[in-house]
C-alpha cells in the first residue's frame, strides 16, 4: 500500500498543473478566433490590399501562436511523458504512460461515465444554492447596515478556517448522503459570490443614484431596474469561481463519504493501485469542470448582451 | 415676474469625526419663474451641496428653500437633473434611457414616445434611438442625459457642472445647444459651473459663491437679450463682465489665503 500511495503523490500534481494550463489556454483560446478570423474576409481593392496583407499575415500568425503552439507544448509533453516512461520501464502503477491511460480510459469509459452523473449533478446542485445564497446574502448586508456590521465578521472569519477540514464534520453533522454532500459544497462555493455580489450593488454611480432619488423611485425599483444590472458583471466573475470551487467540495466529500461518484472512484483506484483509472478520472473532471465553466461563461455572454 | 425658488439663510452642516465642517453657509437668494441663473464658484465652495438642496436631495441643515410657495421638503419628478457624467444605463438603447423617468413614475411609455423622438431630433441624435451608450462620443451621452431631464417637461432643470467632462470644444457645442433648448422650451434653469465664459454666456443672472465662507457673495445680471447669439462671445461687453466676475472670484480666493474672510466679504458687497 505505502509503495504505492507515495509514488502517486507525486504523479497527481503533474496532472492537476496540466489541467489547469489546459483550463487557463481554453478561454483565450475561445475569444479571439472570430475576430481575427474577420480581416482577411473582406475583400479590398488590389491598391489596398497591399497594405492589408502584413496585418492579416500577422493575424494568423497570432492565431496560429494562440492556438497551435499551446497545443504542440501539450503534444510534446506527452509525448516526452511517453518515451521517457518507456525507456525507462516505469511500473505502471507508478506512472502509466499517455497512450494506457487512453486505452484504459475507453475500456472503463461507461463506469467512469455512469460514475461522473452524481458528481456532475451534486456540483450543479451546489453551485446553483451557492449562486442563491449567494446573490441573497450580498443583498441583505447591502442594504441593512445592521446586518452588515453584525455578519460580514464572521462570514469572513469563516473564510479564514481552512474550509477542507471541515468536511468531516459535515458527515457528523449532516450525515453521508447527498445532502450532505451538497451542503458542504455550498459551503465551498458561496463567498465570492457574496464578495463579488457586494461589491457589484456598490457600483452604482452615485449621481444614478441620486437621479433615481430626484424622480421619487422607490428602493424595489432602485433595486431591480439599476443596482442590480449594474452588479451582473460582478455577480458572475464571482460564479465562474464558485463552479470551480463547487466541484472542488464535491469530490473532497465524495472522498469522505461516498458509495458513488469520481471522487470515490480515484479513492478506490488508488487502493487497487490503478493509477491508469485515477489519471482517467481526473481527466473526465476536468472535462466536466471546464463544461460547466463553459456554461456559465455562455450564461454570462447571454446575460451582459441584455444588461452589458 | 413671480418667484421660482426661494433660498433663504440655507446652511448644510456635516458631522464628521473631526467635528461639524460648514459646507454652505447662510445663502440667501431667489429665482424668477423663467429665469436662467448660474453659480458660479471654485471647486469645493458648496455650490454642488447648495444644488443638492434646492433640489431636496440633500436636507438643508439651517433656513428655508421655498419653491413656488410651498417649502421644499424632498425629491420630485418635476425637477430636471443633469449632471457632470451622464450617468445613462449602459445595458439600455438611448430611447430607453431618455424614458427612464416614464418608467420610474410608471406612466404608460406611448404617452411619451413621441416626444422623446421630438427631444432626440433637437439635440441632433435623431438616428441613434435604438444604439447603446458605449456606441455615443461624450458629447452625444450627455445631450441623451439633457433629453432624459427634459421628458417630462419639468418647469424646473438643475445642472451640476453638466460640460466640466468634455472637451473644449464639445464644451462649446454644447452651450450653443443648451442656449438652442432654452429658446424652445422656456424654463427656470440653475446651473453649477466654473466656467466664466459659460455662465455668462448662458445665463439671465449670475451668482458668485467663495469658499470659507460657503456662500454667495454677488449676484449679477446678464444684460444680453434673448433669443441669445452665441457670437456675443466676441463682444467687449461679454469679456467685460468676465473680467468683472473673475475678480470677484480672486477677491475671494485672496480673503481665503490671507485668512479673512468676512472683511473680503464685506469688500465684495461694497463693490456691488
Amino acid at each position: 500500500m505505502k509503495r504505492v500511495t507515495a509514488p502517486m503523490q507525486q504523479v497527481q500534481p503533474m496532472n492537476v498543473r496540466e489541467a489547469e494550463s489546459q483550463e487557463a489556454e481554453s478561454k483565450p483560446r475561445l475569444a479571439p478566433v472570430a475576430p481575427q478570423a474577420r480581416p482577411p474576409a473582406e475583400p479590398g481593392p488590389i491598391a489596398v490590399r497591399k497594405r492589408r496583407s502584413r496585418p492579416a499575415l500577422a493575424g494568423y500568425r497570432q492565431l496560429a501562436e494562440r492556438i497551435f503552439l499551446p497545443i504542440m507544448v501539450v503534444g510534446l509533453f506527452l509525448l516526452v511523458w511517453e518515451v521517457l516512461v518507456k525507456h525507462f520501464q516505469v511500473p505502471l502503477s507508478l506512472l502509466p504512460p499517455p497512450s494506457y491511460i487512453y486505452t484504459r480510459l475507453t475500456e472503463v469509459w461507461p463506469v467512469l461515465l455512469d460514475q461522473a452523473v452524481p458528481t456532475t449533478l451534486e456540483t450543479i446542485a451546489s453551485f446553483v444554492a451557492a449562486s442563491i445564497l449567494g446573490i441573497v446574502l450580498a443583498t441583505l448586508l447591502t442594504y441593512s447596515r445592521l446586518l452588515n456590521s453584525a455578519f460580514y465578521p464572521i462570514i469572513v472569519f469563516f473564510q479564514l478556517i481552512p474550509k477542507i477540514a471541515l468536511a468531516p464534520l459535515f458527515v457528523v453533522w449532516v450525515g453521508i448522503g447527498a445532502q450532505s454532500r451538497i451542503e458542504f459544497a455550498t459551503f465551498m462555493a458561496f463567498f465570492p459570490i457574496v464578495v463579488s455580489t457586494m461589491t457589484g450593488l456598490r457600483a452604482t454611480p452615485t449621481d444614478m443614484l441620486r437621479l433615481c432619488k430626484g424622480l421619487t423611485a422607490n428602493s424595489w425599483q432602485v433595486f431591480t431596474l439599476v443596482r442590480l444590472p449594474y452588479a451582473v458583471p460582478h455577480i458572475f466573475s464571482g460564479m465562474k469561481i464558485a463552479v470551480t470551487l463547487a466541484m472542488i467540495g464535491v469530490i473532497v466529500a465524495e472522498f469522505i463519504s461516498a458509495p458513488k461518484g469520481l471522487g470515490y472512484l480515484i479513492v478506490f483506484a488508488s487502493s487497487q493501485a490503478d493509477t491508469a483509472l485515477i489519471l482517467a478520472a481526473i481527466l473526465l473532471l476536468c472535462m466536466i469542470g471546464l463544461t460547466l465553466y463553459g456554461v456559465v461563461v455562455l450564461l454570462e455572454r447571454l446575460v451582459t448582451r441584455r444588461y452589458g | 415676474m413671480s418667484k421660482h425658488l426661494d433660498v433663504w439663510k440655507v446652511s448644510k452642516i456635516y458631522e464628521t469625526p473631526s467635528g461639524p465642517v460648514e459646507a454652505v453657509s447662510e445663502a440667501s437668494f431667489s429665482i424668477r419663474e423663467g429665469e436662467f441663473v448660474s453659480i458660479l464658484g471654485p471647486s469645493g465652495c458648496g455650490k454642488s451641496t447648495l444644488m443638492m438642496m434646492m433640489a431636496g436631495l440633500e436636507d438643508v441643515s439651517e433656513g428655508v428653500i421655498i419653491e413656488r410657495d410651498k417649502e421644499v421638503t424632498g425629491p420630485r419628478p418635476d425637477v430636471g437633473l443633469i449632471f457632470q457624467e451622464a450617468t445613462l444605463l449602459p445595458w439600455v438603447s438611448v430611447i430607453d434611457n431618455v424614458l427612464f423617468p416614464v418608467r420610474i413614475l410608471k406612466r404608460p411609455r406611448r404617452d411619451y414616445e413621441a416626444r422623446a423622438h421630438e427631444l432626440l431630433e433637437m439635440v441632433g441624435l435623431k438616428d441613434f434611438h435604438q444604439h447603446r451608450p458605449a456606441q455615443l462620443s461624450g458629447g452625444m451621452r450627455q445631450r441623451v442625459a439633457i433629453c432624459r431631464a427634459l421628458i417630462l417637461d419639468p418647469p424646473l432643470l438643475m445642472m451640476d457642472e453638466p460640460f466640466s467632462a468634455l472637451d473644449a470644444i464639445t464644451r462649446d457645442e454644447m452651450n450653443v445647444a443648451l442656449l438652442d433648448i432654452w429658446q424652445r422650451h422656456p424654463k427656470t434653469g440653475v446651473l453649477i459651473t466654473h466656467s466664466i465664459r459659460e455662465a455668462v454666456l448662458l445665463s439671465d443672472r449670475v451668482l458668485v459663491m467663495t469658499r470659507r465662507p460657503s456662500t454667495v457673495v454677488c449676484d449679477i445680471s446678464i444684460p444680453f437679450e434673448r433669443p441669445r447669439d452665441p457670437r456675443i462671445v466676441e463682444s467687449a461687453e461679454f469679456n467685460r463682465l468676465c473680467n468683472q466676475l473673475r475678480g470677484y472670484i480672486e477677491s475671494g480666493y485672496a480673503a481665503d489665503q490671507n485668512n479673512r474672510y468676512r472683511s473680503a466679504a464685506a469688500a465684495v458687497a461694497t463693490t456691488e
